[in-house]
């Protein structure tokens, strides 16, 4: 941005409320508006989030008027998103005789689906229109927002999915602010940190509480006084997907490196001997619980979104009376979001009608077993819910499930079947469906998204504009980008002559009957797909043979 | 006891059972003057078609047959079965006719192939497992030409910045070789340590002949020969995971041609 653009915001009141002096030298609030955000114009119909997408900025509207679309929301197709249907079995059949292809990546050269517009690639937001914004109004409940009004934060900087859609009614000018500078301005600024938290409690911090089994019994008035009470804190970085990618390739280029031990790096959000008076409730992300063991620190599970830590010693404490201090050490892996309730207020409402009280985190695993779970956590295959686990013991090479994804999928696997070992254990390069999916971020189109049932990451061909954002964003390197030919073999190109590429990788067979089909072929019960807890269990004592 | 293993004894109890069955009912049959031959051999052929329908599963990996290793299940038990069933319908006794030697033939290669082929896969992951160097069959070529291509780009290092020609001059005569292409297979399959002492002798011979400077190249030649060793235990075996099947499968298709041809034969000249 421009400094006669920041000058111009520097006396929107929004903008000019904000205590400029309190910001460090090394992060001003010019500095801020400057590089972390943007002004961005918009047309009628012109949709500015989409619910699902996940975002990494807020919008503070400058001018003109946006509707927010109330639940049950729009139409998937109105929003660019892909209804894989169930494929009927005769197709199915007709798809198994049918002979492979001889090129790959052959797709059906057709207009694009529905009211859907791709942009350009330089076009970073989610340029998707509504053709008719009355019929719109009409059919769907909306509120409106007009100028002064911010939207997206809870998005951007608790990395979850858009609760809903956004878009431009009249033509609108707005600030796009990027998450670093929405942190900054939430640190820095009072009033933008007490006008963010507000928002959040009124709009996501009761469901969340309501979530947990110890609360679920509370009134909503209750309830309410236990949110105002919480307070919200972020811990770790939000780029971590960027420091692991790095972390890797530099690993690949030279193993013999030096390579630091992640649990020392990471934030610690509660240390081990510290003081029981709060409990902790991961919003998003996830957090490693550890023990110190001798001269180093030994990881006993992973917590992720929903989990508690410190409830059972802040129980222990008030029911005995006496001081109990934490046995073990909450840090972050990546970026965390977590909510802080003070003990006080479990006292009042939660302890005295708590009859269950889970026991501190524990581990039965030998210590031998320890290198996998770090392993596991170190290098966020946690993050899979769909992780593609080999059994190297069990595998025999043979190949059959790269065959059975290639049979599934014209001719071209989604996957390759190698990647990272520890012990007796591939994780191979397919797609998991990450819990937090980074590769989402930033798809200017959204084409890239949750399958409506089962939260399965899948990529609508029809808007994918193959500019790379998500293969480039993947920590893992399970997203490929590949030049695509029509279905008679031509090379497809764009006006400059440059081949049209689309992003492609694992989509777990979604509508395919049976399930993922690399699980299916697997004549040795190799390869299996899991994620979350299982991943911990199948390492360890799963599978015993 | 989890379900898969608890279907697995009731699969082999079921086989058992159902082998131990058609014994009786051949005995009875005899006993009472009967000829048992076309039953037990049509029971026999649809064993074998049973067993061929794992076949025809891998090839339509894409339709929702079940698991496939369900269906290996099938074909290993039912293939012992038919063993069995065999030995009901032919006896124990080689076959004096030509033709019914080479099914018999035909019958032994397939089952001798298949239990080798089933101990193989049983056996040889694990060892693939320790060995590491996890790496798909297909490029362990290009893989070997990577390592080929860094020794020599060594060697050229060595000769340009010592100034001798030692080390390539020896190079060429005798690590080039190995290099080349995947050496000690037998000896890798046996898991002998022949290629490590190779490699040990080789390098030991040149090494007295080197300047210290020489000696750091040299000693990067060594990791890279324990690089290919690990590939060349690798290449060793998976390629033994795949050859079974190429005595097996062939087989499988010769004997249910000449099984059917049998049967055949046998309605014709039964009569």
């Amino acid at each position: 941005m421009s400094d006669a653009q920041v000058d111009a915001l520097m006396q929107r009141p929004e903008i000019a409320a904000i205590q400029a002096d309190r910001f460090p030298p090394s992060v001003p609030l010019r500095g801020i508006l400057r590089n972390d955000a943007r002004i961005v114009t918009v047309s009628p119909g012109e949709i500015v989030v989409r619910e699902g997408d996940y975002g990494n900025s807020a919008f503070l509207i400058l001018d003109g008027s946006l509707r927010v679309v109330l639940p049950p929301g729009l139409p998937r197709e109105s929003l660019g998103r892909q209804t894989p249907r169930s494929a009927g079995l005769l197709a199915t059949l007709a798809r198994a005789f049918r002979p492979s292809p001889q090129l790959p990546e052959m797709r059906d050269v057709r207009p694009p689906a529905g009211a859907v517009a791709a942009p350009s690639k330089g076009d970073a937001r989610a340029l998707t229109f509504l053709q008719d914004i009355p019929a719109i109004l009409d059919r769907h409940r909306s509120v409106q927002l007009g100028a002064g009004e911010i939207f997206g934060e809870i998005a951007a900087l608790g990395r979850v999915p858009r609760s809903a859609t956004v878009f431009a009614e009249s033509p609108s000018r707005l600030l796009e602010i990027r998450w670093q500078g929405l942190r900054e301005l939430r640190r820095h600024d009072p009033g933008w940190r007490r006008m963010i938290d507000e928002r959040y409690r009124r709009n996501a911090l009761l469901n969340h509480l309501q979530a947990q089994t110890f609360f679920s019994s509370l009134d909503e008035a209750t309830l309410a006084s236990v949110a105002a009470a919480v307070r919200f804190r972020t811990y770790g970085d939000a780029d971590w997907h960027v420091a692991h990618k790095r972390g890797r390739e530099a690993a690949q280029a030279d193993p013999s490196a030096d390579v630091a031990v992640p649990i020392d790096q990471e934030a610690v959000i509660a240390a081990e001997g510290g003081p029981a008076d709060s409990v902790y409730l991961i919003r998003s992300g996830f957090a490693r619980v550890s023990c110190i063991v001798g001269g180093g620190r030994r990881t006993i599970t992973y917590l992720g979104v929903g989990a508690q830590f410190g409830l059972a010693e802040a129980h222990a404490a008030w029911k005995t009376g006496r001081e109990i201090r934490l046995s073990q050490t909450l840090s972050a892996i990546g970026q965390v979001d977590v909510l802080r309730v003070p003990v006080s207020v479990l006292v009042a409402h939660v302890f005295p009608g708590l009859h269950e009280v889970p026991a501190p985190y524990a581990t039965q695993r030998r210590i031998e077993d320890d290198a996998f779970v770090d392993w596991l956590i170190d290098e966020r295959w946690i993050n899979g819910t769909q992780t593609m686990l080999i059994d190297l013991d069990r595998c025999v090479r043979c190949d059959d499930c790269v065959r059975a994804c290639a049979a599934t999928h014209d001719g071209n696997p989604r996957f390759v079947r190698h990647g990272p070992v520890s012990d007796r254990w591939m994780v191979a390069n397919a797609c998991m469906h990450c819990q937090d999916p980074v590769c989402m971020i930033g798809c200017p189109t959204g084409a890239i998204h949750r399958h409506e049932l089962g939260g399965v990451v899948i990529i609508n061909d029809d808007t994918c504009i193959g500019c790379g954002t998500c293969a480039a964003s993947c920590p893992y390197d399970n997203i490929r980008m590949v030049e695509i030919a029509d279905r008679s073999g031509r090379p497809l190109v764009d006006e400059n002559g440059a081949a049209v590429r689309k992003a492609t990788k694992c989509d777990l067979c979604v509508g395919q009957p049976g399930g993922p089909a690399c699980v299916r072929a697997c004549p040795q019960d190799a390869l299996r797909r899991t994620g979350g807890q299982a991943l911990l269990i199948h390492g360890v004592d799963g599978t015993p043979r | 006891m989890r379900i898969a293993s608890r279907l697995a004894t009731l699969a082999w109890a079921v086989a058992a059972a159902g082998v131990a069955a058609l014994a009786l009912w051949r005995a009875s049959a005899v006993g009472s003057g009967r000829s048992p031959a076309v039953a037990t051999g049509a029971v026999l052929l649809a064993l074998v078609l049973l067993l061929a329908l794992y076949g025809v599963r891998r090839r339509l990996p894409s339709l929702p047959l079940g698991r496939a290793s369900s269906w290996l299940a099938v074909h290993v038990i039912g293939g012992l079965a038919g063993v069995g069933a065999y030995v009901v319908h032919a006896g124990a006794a080689w076959p004096s006719g030509a033709a019914d030697q080479a099914l018999a033939l035909l019958f032994l290669v397939v089952v001798a192939s298949g239990v080798v082929g089933h101990l193989l896969q049983a056996i040889v992951p694990r060892r693939l497992t320790r060995a590491g160097s996890e790496i798909i069959y297909e490029r362990i070529p290009a893989e070997i030409a990577r390592l080929r291509a860094q020794a020599e780009s060594t060697i050229l290092q060595a000769a340009v910045a010592c100034g001798h020609d030692t080390l390539g001059n020896y190079y060429a005569q005798s690590l080039a070789w190995y290099f080349d292409k995947p050496r000690f297979e037998l000896q890798h399959l046996l898991g002998t340590a022949a290629a490590q002492v190779w490699e040990a002798r080789k390098l030991a011979a040149v090494e007295r002949l080197l300047d210290a400077q020489e000696r750091t190249h040299l000693a990067s030649i060594a990791k890279l020969c324990s690089a290919k060793r690990a590939i060349d235990v690798q290449y060793a075996l998976q390629t033994l995971l795949r050859r079974w099947l190429l005595i097996h499968a062939p087989a499988a298709s010769a004997f249910m041609v000449m099984a059917a041809w049998h049967s055949v034969a046998a309605l014709v000249y039964s009569r």
